[in-house]
């Protein structure tokens, strides 16, 4: 999130789309029904009518995989109605940024693409440069060549009828919503988009993501109170566990992975330290090489100095162009390349895109990991449906955690307020804390070997010393990754001493006096203490739910991120009920300000050559409209998921994402407007189960709630198929079949595509036959296909082709 | 000072928070269910289920709704079932606070008869006879707390507080609810302390979601002991 | 850690005590009910955070200070800003996640072709685990790539998880994996 929890009671206009918050995040709810208590608008779109939608001041039908459609729709609203906040757009955007004349889009595709590698050269998307280097701009916005033209003409093709026709969304709801939502576009008015799996697992999902950030940015929603771009996490530490990139392609704090082109430290940040030559960007990532080498530090300790090049050459290099990603690597499995296996704290043979593929490929294992609280569904795979254990060679380690409540750490949430946790009883039985666990085994490898074996340096040498009195110890682990000053030395004019904390990230350095195992965590443990564990419930004088001082949060306790661009180029609040930040006439007050320059114009409207551009992690410090670093495109474009109901995409000449990765093994069947699976279907959640339903399917309450996997569909599908309410069902997709329960109900409508009638189901995925006892309920990604989005390669789960029969 | 609920369903976004914390709170034991084509499970109130979010697809006015119920005892301030069950160490109302509490001396109670008085049909009996329904948490009310499904709601659906506090509080939320909802209402307010709000005709929402127009008449054995307690007041005045 | 301060309803009354009841056909006298101790009454409260979604609630959890010292409730903290004692029905359920008897609370162990799993020490499993990752890690280590570049890694192990780790441990976790040599890293954040 951009912003956080709290936040989206200072919105107007609250969307949620590609989410179901009512749902899968019930306390958000407290915000949501505060706003709409006081005047703001919930709109919901969702494939079916939700616990969310049943709260909505405005519901509409979508039909999943279309939802660029949906939005593109809207960006062509915004801009024909001229709805969008034009001071906003022409100085905060990349809107007035002219485009090379490479720039072309046809047929569905834009310049630079090479179907045979299904990639794009992005050179043939760069920016025109003036003579210093600076991109060329046009901030009336009327070049032709400027983003905000392009932009204009790309989306151009999406009127509501044609968006009506791929969506299944009626015209006068699209119409309606766009009226609503657009109206945020007034200055001093705030939307909200709340958003989560329902826009990431998609062939598209980048690009979803991208349609509603360029939205927000033509609206002036970014950086303001009840603005923002808001994906809600679903894990209680999926923020935290992806800030420390327990990832293929990151290392801690988004640093890149290297790559094995990457040959030497000098050469790993030059190539991932952007340049700009314009003087008022502040380029934040030029800080880049003091983040990799603090990095350094704290994995090697004093082993690593620049004589070693902090120990670069110990950690491991990736292929250039190679991805080792979730597909990727069960594929790997699959095809026996992976022997050995880590499923910590995850349950793959139910969470992963085509499961039947992943019990298959586990399988291929010599030896397995499982670390968990319960047995699931990934520890038991010799015993599962259909498996002969005397068939499965597999080695299978299971090592029982403790319960959160049995240990202490931090974790941090969806608005990235890192949270301390305390432990109550004692971990139940031999059960123990996963840092624990992971020291121990630490502690194993580095006695192996200390007596040899392939490439020890990188783990003899790797600093493991976090225990007090023999025992783990997180408080050491948070002061590691907050960082040390390792030497005396003189920061701005200020003697830090050796062996202390760093107070922020500001202070890191290159030349290895300074560690820091998560540069964008520096701040959250300093000499004044665990920031973390703040409990004060006295809010900022701004008073729009801030709360700076409970808990901390990531970046130096910035609570709302691009909050420069809140303010107008007098430094004043857009919205004056809701100031983030202020110019005071000498410094900043309110939140903790995107860097603490003065605004771009002085009291008297000279510009002032000491601000810095708004968008300061952006190379250009412009919020990005045209975003030519994603690999399917600057600007979004409809494409049909992997598998879809109909032939052709009404928007241009491309089918499916033309860049997503389409796995062909025999393990990846797949099949579109196929009529042997007539009907979309869809994954979701529900408030009683989370995930896989490891944690909740042994529980009798949740289990009374929700006891049984079930498929939702129409009345009118229903009476098609012959099925009756509350009866089991068999749903089959190319890859297997599930049993289900069939849920009939009104809050699923066919679509109506032009003259063509479409229809929807949708499943859970928190089942599997471990647990309920009946061995009968089973995940629903058993059903789910083997591709996903071209950029982060999460897979496609939202949208693929079932059939639904009696049994 | 007595106690009363207000159940605000227009905020209720069926979390079922409540449903959880109620046996959770409870030591209550979970039912082995089967989904019968609903999200509504258990089906109904039962011994071991104080608290339940009846939900109902609805089409008013021309568009779906979801309607939301989270039911449980109104905690009548009549309450009928402890007037049929005249036996104040089976069923009775705690002056304090206005919760109708029942013990395990419900047993040797005409089970039927207590059931059939109801108006809101929220008693249930065990096996053996003992009836059984929400307490108001009184334990936790007596310390200090909330009840817990009360605490538990995130939406502010539920809220819990003195009686003149919550009838206030009533009729605040009925004048913001009929902005958005012409025909929201709030149902036996008089009646009870726990009030619930409507968006639409309650009967959509549950069909004893009112008290029935003849629920609230009353056996003769009733009857008589109505007409006796001002007079019993009365003496424990003066006693 | 200290619990501050906490949303105290105001009671009167709350204290009124004596339950007189007559047992025969109806009493005279309002009754009231024997007050009652709360089953919290005497138990250690630590706070922490709900572990489902990312909202991050604040919950309060009593242990007994008795016996095995197990918890005996889980509720919402009403000094939390967020969620302010409120809970959903998986965070009102926290209690039963924790004493939950289908706990897995010993290693344990499943030999290559059994049927059955053993339960096993943590100096065993874990001595075990280091010479498997040892074996496969030293068979399949690669120094360099097919384009001869320097790539120290090996990709015959892999690892998945976890979202549900704490900071701390999520840290600590991906600098082992990233010691020993792993490229194929992944957890939920990818699906």
């Amino acid at each position: 999130m951009t912003n956080h929890w709290i936040d989206i009671k200072n919105s107007d206009c609250i969307l949620i789309m590609g989410s179901n918050a009512a749902e899968n995040h019930p306390i958000s709810f407290k915000y949501v029904t505060e706003a709409q208590h006081k005047g703001a608008t919930l709109i919901s779109v969702d494939p079916r009518f939700t616990r969310t939608s049943a709260k909505a001041d405005m519901y509409a039908p979508i039909r999943s995989g279309t939802d660029i459609a949906f939005l593109g729709g809207m960006i062509k609203y915004i801009l024909d109605n001229k709805l969008y906040h034009e001071e906003y757009v022409a100085q905060y955007t990349n809107a007035p940024f002219i485009v090379n004349k490479k720039f072309k889009f046809k047929d569905g595709v834009f310049s630079g693409y090479d179907p045979k590698s299904r990639k794009y050269d992005k050179s043939a998307w760069a920016f025109d440069l003036d003579n210093n280097g600076v991109p060329k701009m046009d901030r009336s916005l009327k070049n032709s060549r400027s983003v905000f033209q392009q932009l204009k003409k790309h989306f151009k093709r999406y009127n509501t009828k044609t968006v009506s026709n791929i969506t299944g969304t009626p015209e006068k709801d699209l119409k309606q919503i766009y009226k609503i939502y657009a109206a945020t576009g007034k200055v001093g008015k705030a939307g909200t988009i709340m958003y989560a799996m329902g826009w990431t697992q998609h062939t598209t999902g980048t690009q979803n993501i991208r349609t509603m950030a360029i939205i927000q940015l033509l609206l002036g929603n970014m950086g303001v109170a009840g603005g923002g771009v808001n994906a809600l996490r679903g894990e209680s530490n999926v923020q935290g566990s992806t800030d420390h990139c327990l990832l293929w392609h990151i290392w801690p704090g988004y640093l890149k992975t290297p790559r094995a082109s990457n040959v030497s430290l000098e050469a790993y940040n030059n190539k991932w330290t952007p340049q700009s030559k314009d003087p008022q960007s502040a380029n934040w990532w030029q800080n880049y090489p003091k983040y990799s080498v603090s990095l350094l530090k704290s994995f090697f300790g004093d082993n690593a100095h620049a004589g070693n090049d902090f120990g670069y050459d110990w950690l491991p290099k990736v292929d250039d162009g190679k991805a080792y990603s979730w597909l990727d690597l069960f594929d790997a499995m699959y095809d026996g390349k992976i022997k050995g296996f880590f499923a910590w704290g995850q349950n793959p043979a139910c969470s992963g895109a085509n499961a039947a593929k992943v019990r298959k490929a586990l399988m291929k294992l010599d030896w397995l990991v499982n670390t968990n609280i319960f047995d699931d569904e990934t520890a038991s795979f010799w015993r599962g449906p259909g498996v002969d254990p005397a068939k499965v060679k597999t080695e299978v380690f299971f090592l029982p955690a403790a319960v959160f409540v049995e240990k202490e750490g931090s974790i941090t949430n969806s608005g990235r307020w890192m949270q301390w946790r305390y432990q109550g009883p004692k971990p139940m039985g031999n059960s123990l804390p996963d840092g624990e666990i992971i020291f121990e085994l630490g502690e194993k490898l580095k006695t192996i070997y200390a007596q040899g074996g392939s490439f020890p340096e990188p783990i003899r040498n790797l600093k493991w010393d976090y225990t007090t009195d023999g025992t783990y110890d997180p408080h050491k682990v948070a002061k590691e990754i907050n960082g040390y000053f390792l030497k005396d030395v003189t920061v701005k004019g200020k003697n830090y001493k050796k062996g202390t904390l760093v107070p922020s990230f500001a202070f890191l350095q290159t030349d290895g006096s300074t560690s820091s195992g998560n540069w964008l965590y520096c701040n959250s443990y300093t000499e004044k203490g665990n920031m973390a564990a703040r409990r004060s419930q006295e809010d900022a004088p701004n008073n729009i739910g801030l709360y700076p001082n409970f808990s901390w949060c990531w970046p130096v306790n910035r609570r709302i991120i691009y909050n420069r661009a809140s303010v107008d180029r007098k430094g004043q609040p857009w919205d004056k009920q809701h100031p983030v930040i202020t110019w005071t006439g000498k410094k900043w007050s309110g939140d903790v300000p995107d860097g603490g320059w003065p605004p771009m114009l002085m009291a008297d409207g000279k510009p002032n050559p000491k601000s810095r551009h708004a968008f300061i992690m952006r190379k250009h410090g412009h919020g990005q409209i045209f975003g030519p670093g994603r690999a399917d495109g600057p600007f979004p474009e409809h494409y049909e998921p992997l598998e879809c109901p109909v032939e052709k995409n009404l928007l241009n000449a491309q089918r499916m994402n033309p860049t997503a990765p389409v796995f062909g093994g025999e393990a990846d069947q797949w099949a579109t407007c196929d009529p042997r699976y007539p009907y979309v279907a869809t994954t979701y959640r529900v408030v009683e189960h989370w995930q896989t339903g490891v944690m909740t399917r042994h529980q009798p309450y949740l289990l009374e709630m929700q006891p049984q996997v079930f498929v939702e569909m129409s009345e009118e599908l229903a009476k098609l198929r012959g099925i009756k309410n509350g009866e089991r069902v068999i749903v089959s997709s190319p890859r297997a079949q599930l049993e289900a329960t069939a849920v009939v109900t009104r809050r699923f409508q066919p679509f109506k595509l032009g003259k063509t009638e479409v229809h929807q189901v949708g499943l859970p995925w928190h089942y599997g036959w471990v647990m309920p006892k009946s061995g009968k309920e089973d995940s629903a990604n058993l059903l789910t296909p083997s591709t996903g989005d071209p950029n982060t390669r999460i897979p496609e789960t939202k949208a693929f082709m079932v059939n639904v029969s009696k049994i | 000072m007595s106690k009363s609920f207000l159940i605000d369903t227009t905020l209720c976004t069926a979390c079922r928070g409540c449903q959880v914390a109620c046996k959770q709170w409870h030591d209550l034991p979970a039912e082995e269910t089967v989904n019968r084509g609903s999200y509504q499970n258990p089906e109904d109130l039962s011994f071991e289920t104080y608290k339940l979010v009846r939900m109902k697809e609805e089409i008013v006015d021309g568009r779906l709704r979801w309607l939301f119920f989270p039911d449980q005892c109104r905690h009548c301030i009549e309450p009928p079932c402890r007037d049929a069950a005249g036996d104040p160490a089976a069923i009775f109302s705690d002056a304090a606070s206005g919760a109708v509490l029942y013990t395990a001396n419900t047993k040797r109670l005409d089970r039927e008869e207590i059931i059939e008085s109801c108006p809101y049909n929220i008693p249930r009996a065990s096996s053996d006879g003992v009836l059984a329904k929400c307490d108001m948490c009184l334990d936790r009310v007596q310390n200090g707390l909330e009840p817990a499904c009360v605490k538990v709601c995130p939406t502010g659906a539920m809220s819990f507080g003195e009686r003149d506090e919550i009838t206030a509080k009533a009729k605040t939320h009925l004048a913001g609810a009929k902005k958005k909802y012409p025909q929201a209402q709030l149902l036996d307010p008089d009646d009870v302390r726990v009030i619930y709000l409507t968006a639409y005709d309650p009967m959509l929402y549950h069909s004893n979601a009112v008290a029935a127009a003849t629920s609230f008449d009353v056996t003769r054995q009733v009857a008589l002991r109505r007409m006796v307690r001002p007079l019993a007041d009365l003496i424990s005045r003066l006693s | 850690m200290e619990v501050t301060r906490r949303k105290f309803l105001q009671v009167s009354g709350a204290t009124a005590a004596g339950l007189a009841v007559s047992g025969m056909g109806f009493d005279l006298k309002p009754i009231a009910a024997h007050a009652q101790m709360l089953k919290t009454q005497y138990a250690k409260e630590t706070i922490s955070i709900c572990p489902y979604c990312a909202v991050g609630c604040g919950v309060i959890v009593h242990t007994s200070r008795k016996g095995d010292g197990r918890v005996i409730n889980i509720e919402g903290d009403p000094d939390h800003v967020i969620n302010q004692g409120s809970l959903c029905s998986k965070g009102a359920s926290l209690a039963q996640l924790i004493e939950n008897e289908s706990r897995i609370t010993e290693p344990m162990y499943r030999a290559p072709n059994s049927n059955t799993w053993q339960k096993v020490s943590w100096d065993w499993v874990l001595t075990e685990i280091a010479q498997r990752i040892k074996k496969t890690r030293d068979a399949s280590f690669e120094k360099t790539n097919a384009k001869g570049q320097v790539v120290n890694r090996t990709t015959a192990i892999a690892s998945v998880g976890s979202a549900a780790l704490d900071n701390e441990e999520c840290w600590t976790y991906q600098a082992l994996l990233r010691a020993m040599g792993l490229v194929y890293v992944e957890h939920q954040a990818r699906i």
